[in-house]
């Protein structure tokens, strides 16, 4: 199914001031509108429409060598399915003559649109795959802003390692797609340095939801931790068989979910004590070098999408994607996608999102990740302490006092 | 490993398979469709559950008759309108037409409800009793017996009923039931408008324990389609038994030693295909 969604931002191209005003900057982004990752696509979107709000109509364009260019984000729909997202991408290049690439949402997709970026030597930057399987291929026209798949799960053991009692038997319980791989098998390294000890680790099929019978063979094990790389329709599950089996751990983590409001609506006061990763938060205190403050940019989002929540990561990632391939279309003082690569290699730059900046594979290790905790039903961030706006709730209480 | 929980909860999943696999089964088995929308239908019961209980405070449980009725009503409605005009087409045209169902019904619900996670958690959501060492959760209990009710009802339906006679008989021989007087058009849509209230009953109970969102549904076709070839196929009781079954093998197959849980779908679906081999009409089936 395709359809194009929207191109956002203006098509004006009428002089404005003294600065000259030059064509538009075509940029094509397959994301998903419908399937299994509609929803985070759709956050995805939101942010990529913030950034060509700003672009567009705060700065009046991307200024290269004095001209500014508008951009015209082309979006098509990959309905969830990952070689779809490189069958658009190659349309968005060849037939609607994109300049540049957004990425897709979600690793599986982010990798299979990679290979469209390498063939076609057309920089895409992407703010919402963190799979080492997308980076460590020696692609050179891929870069991600997020932190790596390998932080996701770090943040929380150094935070468990600090908490009194400290949870030293840990249940991991991982879907079997790369990206949930990747957190768990840096997991399976990092805690045993730390002190913990695995007594519990299974993979299942990337989208089980029946997980009754894993959370009933971890709570055989007791574990003090129970650790969830998987996704969101995958944590509500488990949090409801957890609590229907009285599975009474100490701390429970989930790498994606938590920080959707989805998951506090479904769930309601089970919601509470969960704990997840996140890329970012809105209690983040980045100082920027350009581009909004993140209480701005909180304030962008209600006002654009008139609504009354703060925007999660995956909106902040959408944006953040957007923000580095501007900044270096500046720094490299032209469109061209050879030089934008090379300064794309180059970049470092502080925004509301964090550092932006690549490693030799094209990823952003530079920016470290947050947790964040439900409590009361509202998401707070507890770690690491310098930007923390709330103290943890642990342990989290058994579910019969709840 | 506490195998008398794993056990326990196999069995209570396996209700839900149950309520998944009869609606599917009566259609495939009277009117040769097998029902790709058949998933999305679920979905349609498990939003109109969780409208229920979001908005008007309704207890999935109690609210099962509203859904069965408006699930009855889109079935019967469908299938009249839509389905009939093709039902003695070849099979690939009624493949077709519930493939383009389910793409509409799926869309449909993404433009309405969008693609956010829903989900029904009551006050005795995660309520449980003990037996010995074996939790049994209180929703899926009531889920099973829900679904055994249903299974009852559906029963008595067909085998009690002159509606079930006539469903039958057009299911055995259409010609001659038309010949007898009975209307196939009327008798068509009522038993799709039957698998549609099955599909609703399954969607409210599957919406209790996981997240629905509108494409949840898709891989419940796929399992009513497994439940309803081990079982068997048009007979209540053989879907009931591959039901229970299913649940059983797919939740011990992820406690398989040696293996792990990454293998549970090759376990279920090898369980499957050694049926088949072994017994092709399924393990309640008629002989084909």
């Amino acid at each position: 199914m395709t359809i194009a969604v929207a191109a956002c931002g203006g098509g004006a191209t009428g002089g404005s001031g003294s600065t000259q005003t030059g064509s538009d900057i075509v940029i094509g982004e397959a994301l998903a509108a419908t399937g299994q990752d509609a929803k985070e696509g759709g956050l995805t979107k939101q942010g990529v429409q913030i950034w060509v709000d700003w672009v567009n109509n705060v700065q009046h364009g991307i200024t290269v060598n004095g001209v500014k260019h508008k951009v015209q984000v082309l979006f098509e729909d990959d309905g969830s399915k990952p070689d779809q997202s490189a069958t658009l991408d190659q349309k968005l290049l060849t037939e609607d003559k994109a300049q540049f690439l957004l990425g897709p949402y979600g690793s599986s997709a982010t990798a299979t649109a990679a290979v469209i970026a390498e063939k076609n030597q057309v920089p895409m930057v992407e703010g919402e795959g963190a799979s080492a399987a997308i980076f460590n291929k020696g692609y050179q026209w891929t870069f991600g802003t997020i932190s790596p798949a390998s932080l996701y799960l770090k943040g929380v053991l150094d935070m468990a390692d600090g908490l009194s009692p400290k949870p030293s038997k840990v249940a991991v319980l991982s879907a079997d797609d790369s990206f949930s791989l990747d957190v768990t098998r840096a997991v399976e390294q990092y805690a045993p340095t730390k002190g913990f000890q695995i007594v519990f680790d299974q993979k299942y099929p990337n989208g089980t939801t029946n997980l009754s019978g894993l959370v009933s063979q971890a709570k055989s094990t007791n574990p003090d931790m129970v650790l969830n790389s998987g996704h969101l329709a995958e944590a509500v599950a488990i949090n409801k068989a957890a609590k229907q089996l009285d599975l009474n751990a100490k701390l429970f983590a989930f790498t994606v979910g938590p920080s959707t409001p989805d998951f506090v609506s479904s769930l309601g006061n089970d919601a509470n004590y969960v704990i997840s990763p996140s890329q970012w938060t809105p209690a983040v205190k980045y100082k920027p070098q350009f581009f909004y403050s993140v209480q701005e940019y909180v304030a962008a989002y209600r006002r654009l999408f008139h609504a009354q929540d703060e925007p999660d990561y995956h909106v902040a990632g959408g944006t953040s994607a957007g923000l580095a391939l501007e900044r270096a279309i500046e720094n490299a003082g032209s469109t061209d996608p050879d030089k934008v690569r090379t300064a794309l290699t180059r970049l470092n730059v502080t925004t509301f999102f964090g550092t932006l900046a690549f490693n030799g594979q094209g990823q952003n290790d530079k920016k470290p990740m947050v947790v964040e905790q439900i409590q009361n039903g509202k998401h707070v961030t507890i770690y690491p302490l310098d930007v923390a706006n709330a103290k943890i709730q642990y342990p989290a209480a058994p579910w019969s006092q709840r | 490993m506490n195998w008398g929980e794993q056990i326990v909860l196999g069995l209570l999943l396996g209700g839900v398979y149950v309520a998944v696999g009869l609606g599917f089964s009566l259609v495939w088995g009277v009117l040769n469709i097998v029902n790709l929308a058949y998933g999305a239908m679920v979905m349609v019961g498990g939003y109109l559950t969780w409208l229920l209980f979001v908005h008007g405070g309704i207890d999935p449980f109690v609210g099962l008759p509203i859904d069965v009725v408006v699930l009855f009503g889109i079935g019967y409605a469908l299938q009249y309108v839509v389905i009939n005009r093709v039902v003695r087409a070849p099979f690939l045209y009624t493949f077709l037409i519930t493939f383009g169902l389910d793409l509409i019904i799926v869309n449909a619900l993404l433009l309405v409800f969008k693609p956010d996670f829903r989900s029904v958690t009551t006050w005795y959501s995660g309520a449980a009793f003990a037996v010995g060492p074996v939790l049994v959760p209180y929703i899926r209990l009531w889920s099973l017996l829900a679904a055994w009710a249903l299974a009852a009802v559906m029963w008595w339906i067909l085998n009690r009923t002159r509606t079930g006679d006539a469903i039958q008989a057009v299911g055995a021989d259409r010609d001659a039931a038309q010949l007898v007087g009975i209307s196939l058009r009327r008798t068509y849509a009522l038993t799709f408008g039957l698998g549609a209230a099955c599909a609703g009953v399954a969607g409210a109970l599957i919406a209790t324990f996981q997240a629905i969102t509108p494409t949840a549904g898709e891989p419940y076709t796929l399992q009513a389609f497994v439940v309803v070839i081990l079982g068997g196929l048009g007979r209540v009781s053989a879907t009931v038994v591959g039901g229970m079954m299913f649940g059983l093998v797919e939740v011990l197959a992820q406690s398989a030693p040696h293996l792990g849980a990454g293998y549970q779908n090759a376990i279920a679906f090898g369980v499957l295909v050694l049926v088949l081999l072994l017994r092709p009409q399924g393990l309640l089936g008629r002989t084909l």
